[in-house]
């Protein structure tokens, strides 16, 4: 599905079967066509929500977000380090729930340094900014923290659909041994600032 | 395809009630060429027989049952609603190939007033594994409304004819319905809504508080899931050129 809101999507529709021309139909005994049905409209407190991608680092520096999937347990990020990932089963921007996991590389061999190599100095109360076309959403960097690489999924929270909205930015770090990588994870998590809109 | 039944007593107003929904999903499998209605019967204390261009499809639908689907041709449909043959409603509504659509018949915001019929266009696309697309209606005799969930208010404001979409994870909800901006007293709940994957949940309040006939009429719809599972790895650096720049414990740890 595109990233367009849901809610644009539906008034897009509510508006095509609106502007069908009306057909025979059936009529009543007197020949009398009935009144249409009342359309069913999305509340005005409709939530906007988008699959991110454009990413804004504090310092202005901005980044595509791709999809990324799982592929045999491990983030398929792209290869192109100035690109980062979403990834396809975690929440979209504007969820009521879950996080909105986006990864990429620190650096590779190929690439050198990556895009979220700027997140090994960002700080709380630091803000990141993922937008879609011309959505948006601001978050404020809440918590820097680390976890080995082989604990990532069961011992931080990085993953978790459940809770309060929120963004995890994760990337690579700690020690790094040439042909294994780095020995840690770094997530960044930040709290939404208001609604997206 | 077993069409749903829902039938429940009215739920009471104060304490939890249950919605038992457990393996009460239908699949949306009709051909791509037809329409797929559904009805929602939503007059309390009615049982309601209802035609499709003069067409029979269904007879003594009491009240907060879900029917259908019923698969129709393109175009423009009449529906009619008879109780005991003497007609209740009757309108037109316009389906496009492919499309599947809720009718729900139901009081208007004031209950004195004839009864009103509302069409809900169904958004099958799939939410992410583990999750459910939850749409939530109000199609009662009650003011704008505030619907909260968890004690939260997730649908802000909704009107009479109005519904909200979201995409929530798997789990049961304690969900609520207040006049907007206040705390109560609840025109309906709290009640339990569980909620399982890859579906989407429609939640219809119906019903007149002032003569506590309040109840819900819920629709699933399985959808299947999208996106991959949940990574246990995320390896993003391959060349040790950050080595330099990472700062020994320089953040917090998780481990």
């Amino acid at each position: 599905m595109s990233p367009i809101a849901r809610a644009s999507i539906t008034g897009l529709l509510a508006g095509l079967i609106a502007g069908c021309a009306t057909g025979p139909g059936h009529t009543d005994a007197a020949g009398v066509e009935p009144p249409a049905a009342r359309e069913g409209l999305p509340a005005a407190s409709t939530r906007l929500t988008f699959v991110p991608e454009q990413v804004t680092l504090p310092g202005g520096s901005t980044a595509k977000v791709r999809p990324a999937s799982t592929v045999d347990g491990l983030l398929v990020v792209p290869e192109n380090v100035r690109h980062v990932g979403w990834w396809d089963g975690s929440a979209s921007v504007g969820d009521p729930y879950g996080s909105t996991v986006i990864a990429g590389h620190v650096d590779s061999a190929t690439g050198g340094l990556g895009y979220f190599s700027r997140l090994l100095s960002i700080g709380k109360g630091e803000r990141v900014t993922v937008r879609s076309g011309a959505h948006r959403l601001a978050y404020r960097i809440v918590s820097v923290r680390s976890v080995s690489r082989t604990k990532l999924a069961t011992t931080s929270p990085a993953f978790d659909q459940s809770g309060e909205h929120r963004l995890v930015l994760i990337t690579c770090t700690g020690t790094f041994r040439p042909g294994r990588g780095y020995d840690r994870n770094l997530i960044v998590t930040g709290e939404p600032i208001g609604l997206a809109r | 395809m077993a069409p749903i039944t829902i039938n429940r007593a009215p739920l009471v107003l104060i304490g939890i009630a249950s919605l038992a929904l457990a393996g009460a999903m239908t699949s949306p499998g009709h051909a791509a060429d037809t329409a797929e209605i559904y009805v929602v019967q939503g007059l309390p204390d009615q049982s309601l027989d209802v035609s499709v261009d003069g067409r029979s499809v269904d007879q003594g639908v009491d009240t907060a049952k879900v029917v259908g689907p019923f698969d129709v041709e393109p175009g423009s449909r009449t529906m009619t609603f008879t109780d005991g043959g003497e007609t209740v409603l009757e309108r037109t509504l316009e389906v496009t190939a492919g499309s599947s659509t809720d009718v729900v018949i139901h009081l208007p915001v004031s209950a004195s007033a004839a009864p009103t019929v509302t069409e809900f266009e169904n958004d099958l696309s799939s939410p992410p594994r583990g999750k459910a697309t939850l749409a939530v209606a109000h199609t009662a005799a009650v003011p704008p409304a505030d619907i909260r969930v968890d004690g939260k208010v997730l649908f802000e404001n909704v009107a009479n004819g109005e519904s909200l979409t979201l995409v929530v994870p798997a789990g049961t909800y304690t969900v609520d319905i207040v006049p907007t901006g206040k705390d109560g007293p609840a025109v309906l709940g709290p009640l339990e809504l569980p909620v399982n994957a890859g579906g989407l949940d429609r939640v219809f309040a119906v019903g007149d508080p002032t003569k506590k006939t309040m109840n819900v009429a819920v629709h699933t719809i399985a959808t299947g899931s999208s996106g991959s599972d949940r990574p246990k790895q995320v390896n993003t650096g391959t060349g040790g050129q950050a080595a330099g720049y990472i700062a020994p414990l320089g953040a917090g740890l998780f481990d």
